[in-house]
């Protein structure tokens, strides 16, 4: 080895070390402790601290709150993923042939976004509301949207849809704008119309940016908290309890920290399996490209 | 034609304007006098009025935890910066021993889900006597907004061409050179941008500041509007005006500094 | 041997006094408390007051959120292995058990005698002590009543339900007799939160069960648990409650009787005075009843509620806490605190009958007698999580999610674990 290469060796560990050192205590020694907590009987106010193994996971097994809030869960990604993907393609096909006020548009697109999400629990809550609500005056029915189990979960899907469109809007947008005007010229040539260049042009070439942002939304989905912690707290009837709230609750309502810390690892070895599997389909897919 | 391209236009800027519409609603809200509020009957308020401006200002925790997330959120993005930089640059260009596992790591971090570590970070800040302190928010966003930040920060400076940085070598410069007068100007827009990206998360982070707060002394901005006191009834009015108020730095960042945020969001995708 | 066992003690001790010892200087308190419903705030006043009569001591208020889950969040995450950031703290009386067990409250009992407590309502001071020890000081009372409007049940002739059947009876012959399609028959807090926990065991003490049973067992007489579920959701099914009672809270329901849409409301005593308000549509036509029963279940009762006052055991100014906790809880500051016309209720007796308060508040005398006919919930250090176990289970039930037995099995099974992991 070089004396060069020596010392690019050793800049590299310095250069990586801090944040290595920080990675290790705040994300990983955390995840490692949180398996740990997961097997005990751990209520630190009363000063209990026991080990009991896999008793709560066991619980969780037969535990039809925990069943709830996965389903809860699943039906608020999927439902939201696909709304977002569907409309985010949508607003970004259409800006992409906006000529004038491009910038205007996107600060509109990107203000949904970019609020912070109590902010937009509170509007949405302000917009359910009964009677004074703006969702009801313009359907014209006073909808119980917050406190209807039938509706809530709905309410919550589109304030997140809101929320969150205009990132795969933005995603779809810049990799449109990456896309050479012959190719859609020698479409026109070949004789395609709109539809036709769509699918068969279009498409095929937003898959991996498509997929990308699926895997983000996936994951941002499955771990959401703060809109349906603040919106909703869960209810009614837990109808919009998520895993995450499940999990909140247990925590910090009664300082049930193992209890809690079990329904953690479960959102934790979901969401890396998610994860998982989205990473490989996307390195097949960077592979075929 | 021409004719049919600008009402296409103007249509894709109407629909956009109605796709922002609840946070229009919430805007006029906060104008509203408490009277109109329940008995709306216009799209705008009659006799608009900045008294729900004037009760978050005067008399909630608003302009403290304005102070707050402000605060909170420039230690984070500077912490992050410093910490994060180096070790983009380190995994960009160096070889870092261990550096497959150490990827690995940081992707991984960016997937965590934050209720997974918020008890054992509880602990942790308990322990450290940090309850209730910048610190310990710091600390907590960090643990998210670094991972973000080095895989952000590596793909920037891996665009920018290694011929660049042989040149300075060949100049006579060492490595630290290199990077301050070379790779640092011209990573700048990326930086600005993973700054801005890391700046938003935490101010909107909520899950953290809200387990690791106690107090207004360090409360921040979404924390205090969860917990925005009504006394009996919700006051609609107040919550719109300390909503419009919590909401100026993003929209600030969308609007102004737009074209770093969008090159930020856009690169944390493509850089796959 | 017996000089190390003393030096041992003196080292000991030596801490906890240092900790406790007034230094000299200026003392500064930080109370804790909720704000304060009603036309003025009359705790500021008080506060002043007390720094008069203890120079050297200012007191410094802090708000509290409003929501009970809230502000026991606060508190949990506060007290918890924290430096003392409040000296001073206003409790749910469903805390005090709680929050004496893991440790936080400094005991009260070296200051506070028996004989102090005798004045007050013997369900406040129930829920102050805890493994006869004194944790705190009964500050305001709260007792679950049904309001009824007085004069459309006149109209029938009718006289206040005794039981929850006759007052469906009665609602359907005054809306019938009203003919006014926006007039509802009864509304109470059916949301999902502590709220409806007070419901619901209001509902099966009318039915003869409780939620633990005297032997400790979670829901004894599941049967008519399940009865008094099934009623509940029964009043929303028929129509006898509008379907937004699953959403309502305290404020959310007594609004609309307020304003007269509704013949019955079940709520806390703060509501008659916004009742009687000058501009209040129902103003003198409100009545109060005690908390109906159910046909074969037994009286019914309101179930107690009220804040207490209690110290931080972390305080470094116990002396001066103490004296300031025994002031609010005085005479001359509830008899303050009621004369100013908020919505607290004191929690001495002897105030209800007091001839100028009477004379400004006639219901006085009347809620102090429901007061005393009324039920606490569980008191237990537990009471929250078991609270927070069975408040989703009962929402189910109301909004038409599970059935009353589904939800009753299904939250034992879960107290049994949680509570069997405390245990």
């Amino acid at each position: 080895m070089t004396a060069r290469q020596r010392a690019d060796r050793l800049a590299g560990l310095a250069f990586v070390a801090p944040a290595a050192l920080t990675l290790a205590a705040l994300a990983l020694y955390p995840a490692l402790w949180v398996l740990w907590l997961s097997l005990q009987q751990r209520v630190p106010i009363f000063g209990i601290a026991r080990f009991v193994g896999l008793d709560h996971f066991a619980f969780l097994a037969t535990d039809p709150r925990f069943w709830n809030a996965a389903r809860v869960t699943l039906v608020f990604t999927g439902v939201s993923v696909v709304l977002e993907l569907v409309l985010g393609m949508a607003a970004a096909l259409a800006l992409q042939r906006q000529r004038v006020g491009r910038r205007l548009a996107l600060s509109l697109l990107l203000l949904a976004w970019a609020l912070p999400s109590v902010v937009t629990a509170r509007l949405f809550e302000w917009l359910y509301h009964p009677s004074a609500g703006l969702v009801n005056i313009v359907l014209g029915r006073p909808l119980n949207w917050l406190g209807d189990p039938t509706l809530a979960l709905a309410g919550l899907i589109l304030a997140d849809v809101w929320r969150t469109m205009p990132f795969v809007a933005l995603l779809c947008y810049a990799r449109l704008l990456t896309i050479a005007p012959e190719v859609y010229e020698a479409a026109r040539v070949d004789g395609a119309g709109r539809l036709a260049t769509l699918t068969f042009v279009t498409l095929p070439l937003l898959r991996s940016i498509l997929l990308v942002a699926l895997l983000f939304r996936t994951l941002d989905a499955l771990r959401a908290f703060d809109l349906m912690y603040v919106l909703t707290g869960g209810g009614p009837a837990n109808t919009t309890e998520t895993l995450t709230v499940y999990a909140y609750r247990s925590l910090f309502q009664t300082l049930q920290l193992g209890f809690g810390s079990a329904i953690g690892v479960v959102i934790f070895v979901l969401v890396m399996a998610v994860a998982a599997v989205y990473l490989r389909a996307l390195r097949r897919e960077g592979a075929a490209a | 034609m021409r004719t049919r391209r600008w009402a296409g236009d103007v249509v894709v800027l109407l629909a956009l304007v109605v796709w922002a519409t609840p946070f229009f609603w919430q805007l006029r809200t906060s104008f509203t006098p408490d009277g109109e509020l329940l008995a709306t009957s216009s799209a705008l308020p009659s006799r608009p009025t900045i008294v729900h401006y004037t009760a978050v200002v005067e008399r909630s925790v608003m302009p403290q935890a304005l102070g707050n997330s402000l605060g909170v959120a420039a230690l984070t993005t500077l912490v992050a910066l410093a910490i994060g930089l180096p070790a983009a640059y380190g995994i960009a260009r160096l070889p870092v021993p261990g550096k497959g596992l150490l990827l690995l790591a940081v992707v991984a971090s960016t997937a965590f889900p934050q209720i997974t570590t918020v008890s054992p970070l509880y602990l942790l800040m308990r322990a450290l006597g940090l309850r209730d302190t910048w610190t310990a928010l710091v600390l907590a966003n960090t643990s998210f907004a670094l991972p973000l930040l080095i895989w952000l920060l590596a793909g920037f400076i891996r665009e920018i061409p290694i011929e660049v940085e042989e040149a300075a070598f060949l100049d006579g410069a060492g490595r630290l050179v290199a990077l301050r007068r070379v790779v640092l100007p011209l990573v700048a827009p990326g930086v600005a941008s993973a700054a801005l990206l890391t700046f938003l998360a935490s101010w909107n982070e909520f899950l953290f500041a809200y387990t690791f707060t106690a107090t207004e002394a360090s409360r921040t901005v979404p924390v205090a509007l969860a917990l925005f006191p009504g006394v009996f009834e919700v006051p609609w009015g107040d919550i719109a005006a300390a909503s419009i108020l919590a909401s100026l730095p993003p929209i600030v960042i969308v609007v102004g500094l737009q074209r770093w945020l969008v090159r930020g969001l856009v690169a944390g995708a493509m850089k796959e | 041997m017996r000089w190390v066992a003393l030096v041992l003690a003196v080292v000991v001790l030596l801490p906890g006094c240092a900790e406790r010892h007034d230094g000299p200087g200026p003392v500064t308190l930080v109370f804790k408390h909720a704000k304060i419903l009603g036309p003025s705030d009359p705790i500021p006043g008080l506060l002043r007051e007390f720094e008069r009569r203890n120079p050297g001591v200012t007191v410094r208020s802090e708000p509290l959120t409003w929501t009970s889950d809230e502000q026991h969040q606060f508190y949990v995450i506060n007290l918890e292995g924290a430096s003392p950031t409040f000296d001073v703290l206003m409790l749910d009386v469903i805390w005090v058990p709680e929050f004496a067990q893991a440790g936080w409250l400094l005991d009260l009992s070296p200051w506070v005698t028996r004989d102090e407590l005798a004045p007050h309502f013997p369900a406040a001071v129930a829920a102050a002590t805890w493994g006869g020890r004194v944790w705190g000081v009964p500050w305001n009372m709260n007792v679950g009543v049904l309001y009824y409007r007085a004069d459309l049940l006149a109209k029938q002739g009718l006289a206040p339900p005794r039981t929850w059947e006759e007052l469906v009876t009665q609602t359907e012959r005054v809306r019938a007799a009203e003919g006014d399609p926006r007039l509802d028959g009864v509304l109470w807090q059916g949301k999902q939160y502590e709220g409806l926990v007070v419901n619901v065991l209001e509902h099966f003490w009318g039915s003869g069960t409780a939620l633990i049973g005297e032997d400790e067992r979670v829901l004894p007489q599941v049967d008519r648990a399940a009865a008094a579920l099934t009623f509940m959701r029964g009043l929303v099914e028929r129509g006898v409650s509008p379907p937004w009672v699953t959403a309502g809270d305290e404020e959310l329901t007594r609004r609309p009787f307020g304003d007269g849409r509704a013949v019955f409301v079940r709520s806390w005593p703060y509501a008659l005075d916004l009742f009687e308000q000058p501009d209040s549509p129902v103003r003198g036509r409100v009545g109060i009843a005690a908390m109906p029963g159910h046909v074969g279940g037994g009286p019914g009762a309101g179930a107690t509620g009220g804040f207490h006052l209690a110290v931080n055991r972390r305080t470094r100014h116990a002396e001066a806490a103490v004296a300031l906790v025994r002031y609010l809880g005085g005479e001359p500051a509830q008899r303050a605190l009621t004369a100013a016309g908020v919505a607290l209720y004191p929690t001495r007796m002897a105030l209800y009958h007091d001839p100028d308060i009477v004379r400004a508040r006639p219901q006085m005398p009347r809620f102090h007698d429901l007061a005393l006919a009324a039920r606490p919930r569980p008191v237990t250090p537990w009471y929250l999580m078991l609270s927070t176990t069975v408040q989703p289970e009962f929402s189910a039930v109301l909004v038409g999610v599970k059935t009353p037995r589904q939800a009753l099995d299904q939250a034992r099974h879960r107290l049994e674990y949680m509570l069997g992991g405390l245990r």
